[in-house]
């Protein structure tokens, strides 16, 4: 019987330890703001956020969603989410919130370390309904003062000048406000540098992202691009952001030159669609390991901004591009259709055998009618589409072998059409 | 006269109280909006007729609209998309959607998609009233669906916009008067027939509506009923999907009066009248911020929503809230939590139900709103 | 000549079948047994079973393909595809001409897009739930005291069907309690919830292009209730073979024919899915 070849790969290079340093170091300065109250943080949505402004206040972002998703890979989500069900949440509820929401509860934190009151939950608003709810909530129960910034939705191609000029305004009212709570007076200039700072890390990013339209692509544009997110929300406006990804372009160039792509052999480029399975994520990447199978792009790496097409902010215009940013350059405020362009752009330019949608039970944000994005993939567009169904946070909700089972049948077809395809030509 | 229409015939499938209309307004144009709030003023002004589509009900089955929308969604968003994948919304010509929830959202660009020959709107209702800036925005959102509004209607000066506020003012002060009567005497006003008689609101122009609802004002307060020994309740979280009329009529029989309610909410929204002077998108705008009743699906955190509900208890002098809730209704999930805190904190009994639009066994429920009943009743 | 063997160990009843093609490809014999409790045993006593009836031994056979949920524990498998895969491939050699599958099995069902020559072009399952699967009828058939074999026949026999609301299996029984106990039919009973799986089904496999001809695979397929409500609701016939139960390992067969005469070279043969004893 001939044995697998399917051992435990090794997916990280030198950046993911660089990347973990680099969060560590965040959640020590949030340890030591719990303690000493300074420096002031500011609790937001990765959706959207805008990091740049808090530089103008030396602030520090705390990320619900990332202690979320951070509890759910270390395996820990599922104590606090029945904590929040026994106070009341449904089993319908998005579980992101229950785990956050329960951590408060039972006093844990991904890291052990403490985490702080936030100064501000400002809540940022683009698109997600529950995200107003999530913050309402921490708001009540934090005792913490509640800012929402209500960001117009994309219901027309282009933002309008009104909806440019509405968000400016409540990012000038969210300063003034912060000023009152910290104490500390808004550095104008530090702001401009920070959305400065931004635009680099942004450029560098897309330059990673576009790196995946090489064949074989040198990283995977899900799993890797999630892994190196973090850096992208917490420091993306700060110079140690610009260095390491700085170091991670660097690295991944140097492996697309040298033709080295993430498995021995890629032998099919997919778009990735929706959040990953969070309590399971090595799992779910060993069934597209086994079929060396490389994402190329995906949507999920695109919720804290849209970069990939061009969009940068611009610190000439600090207050309208962040804006801009927040309106139009992410994936979560951006209508469902849009969202259909976005997967279609990255199946066409960056050479995709297939899509992978994944609905998420917790997200209706990303997975309420993906039935019909998979419609227009599949029979209008003619694009092998895969359907598969999980939770994002809650590890009840993930059925290995039936996912297993779906995930195979989709390689072996897509298999042999390439192979008839190759037998053709 | 459409004076004799009752809200079942109203919301058959083929909408014939909608296709009569059609008949005698040649070339005039239908807009459906989902629930919970839409600016029906301006689609009057614009001299076409707005209907409030809250879902199939128990009347459609679902066929096709699960393949787009998979499970934990509700029944409202899949019944709606199926009535137009059956061929139901052929009368409308417009579909508005506004900044409810995630899953209405996506609703409205699959709509988009799937039925490219109607008008399909987005409105973005502001999150953030407490910013001075939310009020200009609002009226420049109606001007953009106003301007898109005209192109399939006709043109709309003030004094049109003015006109139809005044109009949709006459009608919601009748409704609210209604709510009081029923609070006030609630053995002369059964929720059952109140409730049919709002949603008939949904369906018909204002003026009949108005009509209908004066009529119906005079009728209710000329009823000589006894008074039950009834447990007075507020009922919370019907908002958008609507529970089976049967659902409604058997709380009412298992021993409650219900003195408030947030059925069909968006035909109330404002607690007192939409100035009729100046600028009137300024004024609906302003309104909606500042004079509109709290819900699961709008968010003010200058006066939180659960202090609403505990203000709407007292000024009802309620005994207790029936939490009826749509299966996956997630807005109404979460803000469970922090009304069921308030209402422990102040002493509120409450009770928590699901039900789906298309149910049409009960026994369950029953068992479990009579219980409650008893258990309030023989304290 | 060649001989090859599929074999499909489903979470009720596991299929073997050995295929030749000693003058055109053909089935050389079937067998079937329940899967109970232990996976492999169930495959090596299907296989048995079915060499001795063609009156091979196992050692003649060239090639045996895995298949169904229990795919890897076929310990004597050389290769393992999915039973969707395998479906398609069934369905299209028994039913020429199929474009369509539908597949109702005891744990789930699926519905899947075959392109002319068998291979899988789309596919959609519900593997989560017991609606519109076999177990649903099981469910329901216990509940009114009545054999399996008997659901089908006495669902065409209904004037009235009743209206079913839920697909849940678990409150199905609730609701048919409640029919029975109103004094309506077991036809009309059965009736309706026969229609209610063949929508709930069809359901399901709208989200892909239905073209013919459409082929009905599965346990479930052997159903003349189920056969019937499913045509009425897409207003054609089905094509039905009477190996319907086999045509996931009929599939199998067919791949491990093809790897026998070297016709089709893909990943899977290079043993880098095969997974000895167990996975």
């Amino acid at each position: 019987m001939k044995t697998t070849t399917n051992e435990k790969k090794e997916y990280r290079g030198s950046i993911h330890q660089l990347q973990k340093d680099l969060m560590l170091a965040w959640y020590d300065q949030l340890d030591q703001a719990a303690t000493t109250g300074i420096p002031p943080t500011v609790s937001m949505m990765i959706s959207g956020n805008c990091v740049e402004l808090l530089e103008g206040f030396g602030a520090v972002p705390l990320y619900p969603e990332i202690n979320a998703l951070q509890l759910a890979i270390r395996h820990q989500s599922l104590d606090p989410i029945l904590a929040a069900e026994d106070l009341g949440y449904a089993a319908d509820n998005c579980a992101y919130v229950k785990a956050d929401i329960g951590c408060i509860l039972k006093g844990i934190t991904p890291t052990g370390g403490k985490l702080p009151t936030p100064t501000l939950i400002l809540c940022n608003f683009v698109g997600c309904n529950t995200y107003l709810k999530w913050f309402e909530h921490l708001a009540k129960l934090q005792q913490a003062p509640l800012y929402v910034i209500d960001v117009p939705f994309m219901r027309a191609e282009e933002p309008s000048r009104s909806d440019i000029e509405y968000v400016v305004k409540q990012l000038q009212e969210t300063v003034k406000k912060l000023e009152q709570l910290t104490g500390r007076k808004f550095d104008y200039d530090r702001f401009r540098q920070a959305v400065a700072c931004s635009s680099r890390t942004e450029e560098l990013w897309s330059q990673i992202k576009h790196l995946a339209r090489r064949s074989p692509s040198p990283f995977d544009a899900y799993f890797d691009a999630i892994t190196l997110m973090g850096p992208l929300y917490v420091y993306r406006a700060r110079p140690e952001g610009v260095e390491f990804f700085e170091a991670a372009l660097a690295e991944l160039q140097a492996k697309a030159d040298a033709r080295k792509g993430v498995y021995e052999q890629e032998q099919f480029r997919l778009v990735m669609e929706g959040p990953p399975p969070y309590p399971y994520f090595r799992t779910f990447r060993d069934m597209f390991a086994k079929w060396q199978a490389c994402a190329v792009a995906s949507t999920y790496s695109t919720v804290g901004g849209l970069w990939e097409f061009g969009f940068r902010h611009d610190p000439k215009n600090p207050f309208e591009s962040v804006a801009m940013h927040m309106i139009a350059q992410n994936v979560t405020n951006r209508n469902f259709l849009q969202r259909y362009e976005q997967i279609r752009r990255y199946v066409e330019e960056w050479n995709a055998d297939g899509v992978i949608i994944h609905f998420v039970k917790s997200c209706r944000l990303f997975s309420a009618g993906q039935g019909d994005m998979r419609d227009y993939f599949t029979k209008q567009l003619g694009v092998p589409t895969l359907y598969i169904e999980s939770d994002l946070e809650d590890p009840r909700y993930f059925a290995e072998a039936q996912t297993k089972n779906r995930i195979d049948a989709f390689f072996e077809a897509l298999e042999h059409s390439k192979g008839t395809a190759a037998v053709r030509s | 006269m459409l004076f004799e229409r009752t809200f079942d015939n109203c919301s058959a499938l083929h909408f014939p109280s909608i296709q009569e209309w059609k008949q005698a307004h040649p070339g005039r144009k239908v807009i459906a909006y989902f629930p919970v709030y839409a600016p029906v003023e301006l689609i009057h002004a614009a001299g076409m007729l707005p209907v409030g589509l809250s879902g199939a009900g128990d009347r459609l089955d679902i066929q096709h609209a699960d393949a787009r929308f998979g499970s934990f969604i509700c029944s409202i968003v899949k019944t709606t998309l199926e009535m137009g994948m059956a061929g139901h919304l052929e009368p409308f010509d417009g579909f508005l959607f506004s900044t409810i929830c995630d899953s209405a959202r996506n609703l409205c660009f699959v709509m988009k998609r799937n039925f490219p020959q109607m008008y399909v709107d987005f409105l973005h209702l502001p999150h953030n009233p407490s910013s001075p800036a939310a009020a200009q925005f609002l009226a420049e959102e109606y001007r953009r669906i106003l301007t898109e509004l005209e192109r399939l209607g006709a043109e709309v000066d003030d004094e049109a916009l003015r006109h139809s506020i005044a109009l949709y003012n006459r009608n919601r002060a009748l409704i609210r008067k209604l709510y009081q009567l029923r609070s006030h005497s609630p053995q002369q006003v059964p929720t059952s027939e109140l409730y049919q008689l709002i949603r008939l609101g949904n369906f018909l122009p204002v003026e009949e509506h108005t009509a209908q609802l004066e009529a119906a004002l005079l009728d209710f307060q000329s009823r000589n009923a006894k008074l039950r020994d009834s447990i007075r309740i507020v009922v919370e979280g019907s908002f958008c999907e609507q529970p089976p009329l049967t659902l409604i009529r058997l709380v009412e029989d298992a021993g409650c009066y219900i003195v408030d309610d947030d059925f069909v909410i968006g035909q109330s929204w404002f607690e007192s009248d939409v100035p009729t002077e100046g600028d009137p998108l300024l004024a609906l705008a302003k309104s909606y911020l500042d004079r509109s009743v709290y819900s699961s699906v709008r968010h003010d955190f200058r006066k939180p929503r659960w202090d609403g509900l505990v203000d709407k208890v007292r000024r009802n002098r309620a005994d207790a809230v029936l939490f009826l809730i749509a299966k996956f209704c997630e807005p109404a999930y979460f803000d469970y939590v922090p009304y069921k805190q308030e209402l422990e904190r102040t002493g509120i009994p409450h009770l928590q139900l699901e039900f789906e639009e298309k149910s049409f066994t009960f026994d369950r429920l029953r068992t479990e709103i009579e219980t409650f009943v008893e258990s309030l009743v023989f304290d | 000549m060649r001989i090859a063997a599929g074999v499909d160990v489903g979470s009720t009843q596991t299929k073997a079948v050995i295929m030749s093609d000693n003058g055109g490809v053909q089935i050389a014999a079937r067998a079937l047994v329940d899967t109970g409790a232990n996976v492999q045993r169930a495959a090596e006593r299907a296989f048995d079973a079915c060499c001795q009836e063609a009156g091979v031994h196992g050692g003649d056979v060239g090639f045996v393909v895995g298949t169904g949920y229990g795919r890897y524990k076929i310990a004597f498998g050389n290769a393992q595809m999915t039973e969707i895969t395998c479906h398609a491939k069934g369905a299209a050699f028994l039913c020429p001409g199929t474009r369509t599958v539908i597949d109702m099995g005891g744990q789930d069902s699926k519905a899947i897009s075959v392109g002319p020559n068998g291979e899988v072009v789309d596919f959609v399952m519900n593997d989560k739930c017991a609606a519109g699967t076999g177990r649903f009828l099981a469910n329901s058939a216990e509940v009114m005291g009545i054999s399996l074999d008997e659901v089908g026949p006495l669902s065409l026999r209904a004037q009235h069907p009743v209206k079913i609301a839920t697909v849940c299996t678990v409150f199905v029984e609730s609701d048919i309690l409640s029919y029975l106990a109103q004094g309506k039919t077991g036809e009309d009973i059965l009736g309706g919830v026969h229609i209610a799986i063949a929508k709930r089904t069809l359901s399901l496999a709208r989200r892909l292009n239905i073209e013919p001809e459409i082929t009905m695979t599965g346990g479930v397929a052997r159903n003349v209730g189920m056969v019937r409500a499913l045509e009425e609701l897409l207003g054609r016939k089905m094509l039905v073979s009477p190996d319907a139960q086999f045509i996931g390992a009929v599939g199998a067969a067919l791949f491990a024919l093809e790897k026998l005469d070297q016709s089709f070279e893909s990943g899977i043969w290079r043993g880098e899915h095969a997974v000895p004893g167990g996975h």
